[in-house]
């Protein structure tokens, strides 16, 4: 039964975790600092919140993403 | 206490209380018998060769076995099979055993039906071979030993099987772990040379003839005795099997009186604790990593751990070495790839298949939990398991849980080494349930980005 039964695998390769995981965060970083510069440089009448949003959306999938690989690569299997 | 005549009634149902199954005892004959006890180590193993001959006038399919009660609390495993061929091309086929009750049973004995493949025709012989373990039997006698004797033990057992058939011919050969035996009660004949302690051949004998025998003898082998194993295997579908394995260890033998010397254990000059142990040998799969083993105290680092790409061993040297009456509680933790324990079955379920027992070597285990912890969202857990076992549902949170994960407990009790085989568990899940644990961290996130664009669009001030 063992060798014909196909094994199950992670989603990703796990020799990848640590590069996504630094990958994913500088990017996820870099975002998280636009949308504050952002917020700096704008007076309240000028902000689209359409902008905020996107940005904020963006930020966060890449800072949650770069998150989850970052506690697999350091051995918390989640 | 002669042949016992029951009516003709063959009821044929495997697996069921079978009433009356048989006139067994005026049908089967044992033509040989061969009994080959094992007491080199702590776990007793019998060999048991029956050449069983069929001398009724209707095929008989079930053999059965008899053990005294006492011994029959202590049996951890009764395997049978079946010698088919002669001399080279011999190859043995399993057969199937199982606990029964036959009515009219003398001093509460205790029965196993071994089920034959092929029904035995009136006239037909065929060779069993049978093999079962018993463990606690070996009682250490005196109960109280210091740190510079030697242990001894009792070991009881009757020189005649116990059987509910009527025995031609049968012989017991005990092999004693050293040439050191104080006593053993003679049945004639009886011989004792070297290491193997001889009774027989004793020829016609009637069924559930019983003849009680004591062999007091020397044995230093390691009493190693799990009291509680409590495995817990995590399966996260990123790519890794965490087992944690919590250990309650207990050295069996003979205890230990008087005080614990040092100096007499370490110098060379005298027998210094010969039944005593202080390494322990635990197998576990190859490409094992992160191992660690750790008690209440913390880490302890005596312990080697030996790679190969066919099997791992670590070898694990508690903090004291182990006397009459001691014990170690421990926790040896590790991780394995998940690719070769998680393979997906045809009908679409997932099945972990991982190995049932206790990867220390030689040790006893008096109670064993086996937890399968199966990720967020799996639905359906079933197992599959060789061996009789309790089974219930449990919950557990770790790490990104909101409804918890499903473990599935496994319990058995007294489990040997000889137990260690593959047992699969079943369950369904859908992939794109993975993508529940960075969602939730990305809308952590987001909450914290949208609290920023709220706090900056409030105007708190009071001056206009």
């Amino acid at each position: 039964m063992g060798s014909q039964a196909a094994a199950i695998t992670s989603p990703v390769p796990v020799a990848w975790y640590p590069t996504l995981a630094i990958l994913m965060l500088a990017v996820g970083l870099i975002v998280t600092a636009s949308f504050f510069i952002y917020e700096a440089t704008s007076s309240r009448r000028n902000r689209s919140l359409a902008k905020e949003l996107t940005t904020g959306a963006l930020a966060s999938f890449f800072l949650g993403f770069g998150t989850l690989f970052l506690l697999l690569a350091s051995g918390v299997y989640v | 206490m002669g042949p016992i005549v029951i009516p003709c009634s063959n009821y044929k149902g495997k697996g069921q209380d079978i009433l009356a199954a048989s006139s067994s005892n005026n049908q089967i004959q044992i033509l040989n018998a061969e009994r080959r006890i094992d007491l080199s180590s702590h776990i007793v193993k019998v060999f048991l060769t029956l050449k069983v001959e069929n001398v009724g006038t209707s095929p008989a399919s079930e053999i059965f076995l008899a053990f005294p009660p006492s011994q029959a609390d202590q049996l951890a495993l009764v395997k049978a099979q079946a010698a088919i061929g002669k001399k080279k091309k011999k190859s043995y086929v399993h057969l199937d055993v199982n606990p029964t009750q036959l009515p009219d049973a003398p001093n509460g004995t205790k029965y196993f039906s071994i089920s034959l493949l092929n029904p035995l025709s009136s006239g037909e012989t065929a060779t069993l071979e049978v093999l079962y373990i018993l463990t606690h039997s070996l009682e250490p006698f005196p109960a109280e030993i210091s740190q510079l004797e030697s242990q001894l033990v009792y070991f009881r057992d009757s020189a005649l099987i116990l059987s509910p058939y009527h025995i031609k011919q049968q012989t017991t050969f005990i092999k004693t772990p050293s040439t050191k035996v104080e006593s053993f009660t003679r049945v004639e004949p009886t011989k004792f040379a070297g290491r193997e302690l001889k009774y027989g051949p004793y020829e016609d004998r009637p069924p559930y003839s019983f003849s009680p025998v004591i062999v007091h003898l020397e044995n230093n082998s390691p009493f190693a005795v799990v009291e509680e194993l409590l495995r817990e295997v995590e399966i996260s579908h990123w790519g890794n099997l965490q087992i944690t394995e919590h250990y309650k260890l207990v050295h069996a033998g003979a205890r230990h009186k008087g005080v614990f010397s040092r100096v007499d254990y370490q110098s060379r000059a005298s027998v210094k604790g010969a039944s005593s142990f202080k390494h322990l040998l635990a197998s576990l799969p190859p490409r094992v990593h992160s191992v660690y083993y750790r008690d209440e105290i913390g880490n302890i680092s005596s312990s080697h751990l030996r790679t190969d790409y066919r099997k791992s061993e670590l070898e694990i040297e508690p903090r004291y070495p182990l006397f009459g009456g001691w014990k170690a509680t421990f926790v040896i933790g590790y991780g394995l790839p998940l690719e070769d324990f998680l393979f997906e079955s045809p009908d679409g379920k997932r099945y972990l298949n991982f190995s049932f027992g206790c990867p220390l070597a030689q040790t006893v285990v008096n109670k064993l939990t086996i937890k399968v912890v199966l990720p967020e969202g799996s639905k359906d857990p079933s197992a599959a398991v060789p061996y009789p076992v309790e089974q219930h549902l449990e919950t557990k949170y770790s790490y990104l849980d909101v409804v918890g994960r499903t473990v599935l407990v496994l319990e058995k009790k007294n489990v040997v080494p000889e137990h260690i085989t593959p047992f699969q568990v079943y369950y369904t899940f859908k992939p794109i349930f993975m993508l529940a644990e960075p969602l939730m961290l990305a809308s952590v996130y987001f909450l914290f980005f949208m609290a920023c664009v709220a706090y900056l669009q409030i105007d708190i001030s009071i001056r206009k």
